[in-house]
């Protein structure tokens, strides 16, 4: 790897730290989502600083170019993230349906209890 | 009959046919109580139920079929309710056959009594191709559970005070009536079916429309198969 590309690379890496972290700040992010996001972005910056880990793991699973290690871990890294937003999405949706029940019983209660007044 | 009958009238968008339909059950039924769930209508069904002052849910984000009528099962628990039955509101489900879908409840022959208009092959049969799903459909919860289930799709069922409350926790979102045929018989509870007459629908837009029917066909098969490994059976269904 050149010192180009690693300095880049560590740039990009420390920046997608740096904007977790502001979103965590603000409260954008909570910090439970924002966990594996952090992983990833902690992972990217040891394969920028020590690109001898991912040498190591492309001995390890016999690829050809490290550069694809690096492009199969990132892409398995998307999937994990997109099947915990759908977890997070059907969990929300049924929050949601048992609020809407919830409400809509109140308000038919309230509006008999207005209507006997 | 002394029990506490509670009507669910889901409504979504049926303001041609839910005065009709309730008018129709209040002259056939006048002992059992009616509650029409608007589940957020677009047309004017809100303000009509109001003028018209009938009970009803209104609900204030649309649910979909499932979560509406699950709403009405958590109202007919709350309030104590022996047998509470679901009706479809644009005028398919006769109030004459009430009856006949709630006896077998009431007589503790089953838990839920589903109105089948397949066991007589009379009045309105739907199309070939519904009846070839529905047939499908059939065949496939014979398979996951071992019940005969003839009209798996029928919106026009009744549930004792356990199935309701059983229904109220757990229930399908979209699409749920044979999600729920198959739920209570995996949960234990005896599921059967009395025959009635339906009814063309009056007016208004089925929630199927035609070009939904392969979406509607490969999520309730894969529901159902899920279903088949997540619910447990309990004894006598105290889920």
């Amino acid at each position: 790897m050149t010192p180009q590309l690693q300095f880049f690379m560590i740039l990009g890496a420390v920046a997608l730290l740096l904007i977790i972290f502001i979103f965590l700040k603000r409260g954008l992010m909570s910090v439970k989502y924002s966990l594996l996001w952090l992983g990833l972005a902690v992972g990217l910056v040891i394969f920028a600083m020590f690109p001898y880990v991912v040498y190591v793991l492309r001995d390890l699973l016999d690829m050809e170019m490290p550069v694809n290690l690096v492009f199969l871990l990132m892409f398995c890294f998307v999937l994990i993230v997109l099947l915990s937003l759908s977890i997070a999405i059907s969990q929300l949706a049924d929050k949601c349906k048992r609020l809407t029940q919830a409400n809509a019983i109140l308000e038919k209660r309230l509006r008999d209890l207005e209507e006997k007044q | 009959m002394d029990e506490k009958i509670l009507v669910l009238i889901p409504c979504y968008n049926e303001e041609e046919n839910i005065v009709n339909t309730v008018e129709r059950l209040r002259s056939t039924c006048p002992e059992v109580d009616f509650l029409v769930i608007n589940d957020c209508s677009t047309d004017g069904s809100a303000a009509l139920l109001q003028s018209r002052g009938y009970p009803f849910l209104d609900l204030p984000v649309n649910l979909g079929i499932g979560g509406g009528v699950q709403c009405g099962y958590l109202y007919a628990t709350r309030y104590g309710y022996d047998v509470t039955v679901q009706m479809d509101g644009d005028g398919q489900h006769d109030p004459a056959y009430l009856r006949e879908v709630v006896q077998p409840v009431l007589n503790g022959e089953c838990d839920m009594c589903i109105g089948s208009r397949f066991i007589k092959k009379e009045g309105f049969q739907t199309s070939f191709m519904r009846r070839v799903g529905i047939r499908f459909l059939s065949g496939l919860i014979h398979l996951l559970c071992g019940k005969r289930v003839l009209d798996v799709t029928s919106g026009f069922r009744a549930t004792n005070a356990r199935m309701t409350a059983y229904f109220a926790k757990h229930y399908a979102t979209d699409y749920p009536e044979p999600e729920a045929i198959l739920a209570a018989c995996l949960a234990g509870y005896t599921v059967g079916e009395a025959p009635v007459i339906m009814q063309e629908r009056q007016g208004g837009v089925s929630s199927i429309s035609s070009f939904k029917s392969v979406y509607y066909m490969v999520k309730v098969s894969l529901a159902l198969i899920i279903d088949r490994f997540s619910i447990h059976k309990t004894r006598g269904g105290k889920a």
